[in-house]
């Protein structure tokens, strides 16, 4: 329990209402990890406790936690839980001194656009307002500008908060095309078409009518209180040349953004992938099944597309026999979980990571599921109470998803140092440094 | 309950009428144990209380009393000290609030619900599905493991664009989930004179690829007959009833279709069923049923490895309802999901899978096993064990076939019990449009047998991981 030193001069009781709470769960999150077991019901087998306890170790302090716990794999029994690399005899590692460049480039076309280059390979994947909290929002970018990255609006409007943090937010342009306006589409250094995402693959966005306040309404131009969800999928796409037509669209409104293409995994995830790239795609971003923090039919994400780490391989062998592997930019997200995910999926193929849940888990996410239930999440996350969102200060939030970043940039340059690679772009597509467990 | 049009008053209507399940809340009869466990010390609470009446003051109630539950657990007369489980769903917040003194543990008395195949993840689910008609929806992404064996380990295919076979997620009201039962021939013949010659097809559809199985013995509540009669009224689909039940059974059994094994009193089919199956092979039944119901269609229920369904084929059999047993196994052990790949490549290698209807059951248990069963090879699935757990069935120890198996079902009330019936179909119906909206379908008739719109666990790891060391496939 958190220590009462709550000054209560001049507060109303709203005000300490608020801070009673956020001190007492700041508490519970520095409380959990550093004891012998973690909650009895925490955990699932993609996030088993001791993963979301590791997690919140990282997001307060920067660093991968030397308590034992497991912050490497979850207990998943496939995909990244059943890969490890091969690293090589301590005698081979890369001295300690020397810095592995961690940084990937997001344009690499050569076409005169932005050329951006992140200093990690990871950027915050869509989450929208509406289906999270403004501070989230607002946390999520800040963590971007301090780590040199970006995140993504998701389908859900800009709220005005977030124009000042312009140069790190990507501007999602979705089916329901929720808040997409010229302006929007002018802020930004990149713009991404998001056909499918992989927590519903095949299926439109939901916003639940408990969450469609009047001012997610208002930024959604939409009606308060009615459920929204995005038609599936864009109705004026029938063929790549379609799809052609959308970017150049874009590509006029912004002569200077980046457009990435946020595709889902189906089958012929490879072709689409290529057909992206030949309509103009800078990046493109698969987001495997698995993964996601919005609100999705159960039936869509355990069973419609295949996990991101099939996914990978596939689209970078079929751009790579196409010649035109080294043009465009392959993020991957989807159940990428921590520092080791990344590298493993940049090892079967991807240039770099989209994070979500991770995110979310940093600032206090317990993955309990119930974000859809009643006033929305209970720790101030995916809600739009007005009450429940003020329990995630923006600030704490922002400070926490940065630690996880770092955290996770120490890691990968330690996984490259034993590898003996210098960069982390070396380790695209190098399958043979990985082994399978079993 | 209010009187809805059935499909079939719709279809007599002459009026074209959008299929719809009706649906309305059904909550549980019985008060299943909770999801979680709730504890709260109680000295800890009383502590906590103390310092903050001593902190906030007594004009600051309402801080003092703001508890960290959004859900009602502790907003009882007396709050923590008799936390309401019922309402909790495991947000953990109490316990990351107040670790010293607030405990949530998962209810080992609700995991044990089910048996080792209908474990408690798919009993959940349906009690939830029942009880609301609708499509269980939930945030924070996947929570189980990484494909796995069976079912889990097939995904099903979506389309990134339009496709000229879809209209979109908001066409999908107008996505057909009929499906017809019957035979049609594989090519039209005519005779020197051009008229039509061969035999013409015989189908009737139904509105949706799911039927009913016959309860199993050890389920004696006359209201069980009554209410999967009038579901399948109501939905237009039809319940397999034993030819003894349907005594009990007023206009509602013309949505049953009798289960004929020999012996039975044949005078008790006293209507003419639109299908009638036959439990097991038997050559004079089959001929008799033929003789005294010319308008039905008479199906033939046996296993799935039944290595003579070509020889039923000759003998005249058009409809087969093909059985593993409750937990998904055929005689041999294979599981469902190979054998309905199996029985359906018997039919098409001898070029016969036209002119024949294939219905299923057995571990067909989630919502997503119908569509996964139509890829693999089935017409429609026939649901059992499901349907008695929408009823708020317990399982005595392991339940295997109709035979052996206890089930418990607490004092049925037949309207009650069609309502939970219709809701859970409701539910697994949109579930079902969900996945054929995402495939870019316009039919469930055309999923049967794609199996270009699947992926398997198997042959996806293969191409990913293939030439990584230690991976032996
Ligand atoms: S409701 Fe639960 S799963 Fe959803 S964001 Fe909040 S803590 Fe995470
Ligand atoms: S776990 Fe969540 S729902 Fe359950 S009692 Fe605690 S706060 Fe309430």
């Amino acid at each position: 329990m958190a220590e009462l030193h709550i000054d209560l001069s001049g507060k109303s009781a709203e005000e300490l209402i608020v801070e009673k709470h956020v001190a007492n769960l700041h508490a519970g999150f520095a409380h959990w990890p550093r004891q012998d077991d973690g909650p009895p019901a925490l955990g699932d087998a993609r996030w088993p406790a001791e993963l979301i306890l590791a997690t919140w170790l990282m997001a307060e302090d920067g660093r991968p936690p030397g308590t034992g716990l497991n912050y490497k794999t979850g207990a998943s029994g496939g995909g990244f839980d059943k890969l490890d690399f091969n690293f090589l005899p301590e005698a081979d590692w890369l001295p300690d001194m020397l810095e592995p460049d961690l940084s990937i480039k997001l344009n690499k076309r050569g076409d005169g656009r932005r050329e951006i280059e992140i200093p990690i390979p990871i950027y915050g994947g869509g989450m929208s307002y509406g289906s999270v909290s403004e501070q989230v929002m607002r946390a999520r970018a800040t963590a971007a500008k301090n780590s040199g990255t970006f995140t993504s609006t998701g389908e859900g409007g800009y709220p005005a908060s977030l124009v000042p943090l312009k140069d790190h937010i990507i501007t999602q342009v979705a089916t329901g095309m929720f808040g997409v306006r010229e302006e929007t589409i002018k802020y930004a250094p990149i713009v991404e078409f998001k056909y499918a995402q992989g927590a519903k693959p095949g299926l439109g966005g939901h916003l639940l009518g408990d969450k469609a306040t009047s001012t997610v309404a208002a930024i959604r131009e939409s009606v308060p209180w009615v459920s929204l969800f995005s038609p599936f999928p864009f109705h004026s796409v029938y063929s790549v040349e379609d799809h052609r037509k959308h970017v150049d669209w874009i590509r006029t409104v912004n002569t200077a953004a980046l457009v990435s293409v946020k595709v889902s995994t189906p089958t012929d995830v490879d072709m689409v992938a290529v057909g992206s790239y030949f309509a103009g795609a800078h990046i493109v971003h698969l987001d495997g099944s698995y993964g996601g923090t919005g609100a999705a039919p159960e039936i869509a994400k355990k069973n419609i597309a295949m996990p991101i780490e099939f996914a990978i391989p596939k689209v970078h062998r079929y751009l790579e026999g196409e010649e035109v592997r080294d043009e465009v930019t392959v993020m991957a997200s989807g159940g990428v979980r921590t520092a080791y995910d990344i590298a493993k999926a940049i090892a079967l193929g991807a240039d770099g990571c989209v994070l979500g849940t991770a995110e979310l888990i940093a600032i206090g996410c317990t993955r309990c599921s119930n974000c859809e239930r009643g006033r929305g999440c209970p720790f101030g996350l995916t809600t739009t109470d007005p009450l429940l969102s003020q329990l995630m200060p923006t600030e704490w939030g922002a400070e926490r998803i940065t630690n996880l970043y770092a955290a996770y940039a120490f890691q990968l340059k330690d996984i490259l140092r034993k590898l003996g690679l210098k960069s982390i772009r070396e380790l695209r597509g190098r399958r043979d440094l990985l082994r399978y467990t079993d | 309950m209010d009187h809805h049009a059935t499909t079939e008053e719709h279809a007599k209507s002459g009026v074209y009428h959008r299929y719809h399940i009706h649906t309305v809340e059904a909550p549980d009869r019985e008060r299943w144990p909770s999801r979680f466990n709730v504890h709260v010390r109680k000295a800890g609470l009383a502590k906590l209380l103390i310092k903050e009446v001593f902190h906030y003051g007594p004009q600051n109630k309402d801080v003092i009393l703001s508890r960290p539950c959004v859900y009602g657990v502790f907003g009882g007369p007396v709050g923590g000290f008799a936390p309401r489980e019922e309402k909790c769903v495991g947000c953990l917040r109490c316990t990351t609030e107040f670790p010293d003194f607030v405990r949530i543990e998962h209810n080992p008395a609700r995991r044990a619900l089910g048996d080792s195949y209908f474990a408690f993840g798919y009993v959940d689910a349906i009690s939830y599905e029942a009880a609301s008609g609708l499509i269980p929806v939930k945030g924070a992404g996947y929570r189980g493991g990484f494909g796995g064996e069976g079912w889990d380990g097939m995904w099903t295919d979506m389309s990134e664009i339009v496709r000229p076979t879809r209209d979109g997620i908001h066409g999908r009201e107008f996505i057909s989930t009929v499906v017809d039962i019957g035979y049609t021939p594989n090519f039209l013949e005519f005779d020197e004179r051009g008229r039509s010659a061969g035999s013409p097809p015989r189908t009737f559809s139904i509105p949706l690829p799911m039927l009913f199985d016959a309860p199993p013995a050890s389920v004696r509540d006359a209201a069980l007959p009554r209410a999967l009669a009038s579901a399948a009224t109501e939905l237009g689909n039809l319940a397999f009833l034993p030819v003894a039940a349907l005594a009990g059974l007023g206009e509602e059994k013309l949505a049953v279709a009798p289960l004929v094994a020999p012996g039975d009193d044949l005078a008790a089919i006293d209507y003419q069923p639109r299908l009638i199956a036959m439990d097991g092979w038997d050559a004079k039944l089959h001929q008799e049923l033929s003789d005294k119901f010319p308008h039905a269609l008479i199906a033939l229920r046996t296993a799935f490895d039944d290595p003579d369904l070509l020889a039923y084929f000759t003998a005249g059999v058009r409809v087969f309802h093909l059985t593993a047993n409750y937990h998904g196994r055929g005689e041999q052990g294979d599981f469902v999901l190979d054998l309905i790949r199996a029985a359906h490549k018997r039919f098409v290698d001898e070029g016969i899978r036209q002119e024949v209807t294939l219905l299923g059951s057995g571990g067909i248990i989630a919502a997503e096993h119908v569509p996964k069963a139509i890829i693999c090879g089935l017409d429609a699935v026939v649901l059992d064990t499901p349907l008695l757990v929408a009823l708020q069935a317990n399982f005595n120890d392991e339940c295997l076939d109709r035979s052996t198996s206890e089930f418990q079902l607490p004092r049925l009330d037949a309207a009650w019990g069609a309502q939970r019936l219709q809701n859970l179909m409701a539910s697994w119906r949109d579930q079902l449009l969900e996945i054929l909206g995402a495939m870019g379908l316009r039919e469930v008739r055309r999923l049967r047998g794609e199996m270009g719109r699947a992926m398997f666990m198997k042959t996806l790891e293969a191409d990913a991981f293939a030439g990584i060391e230690g991976y032996h496939g």
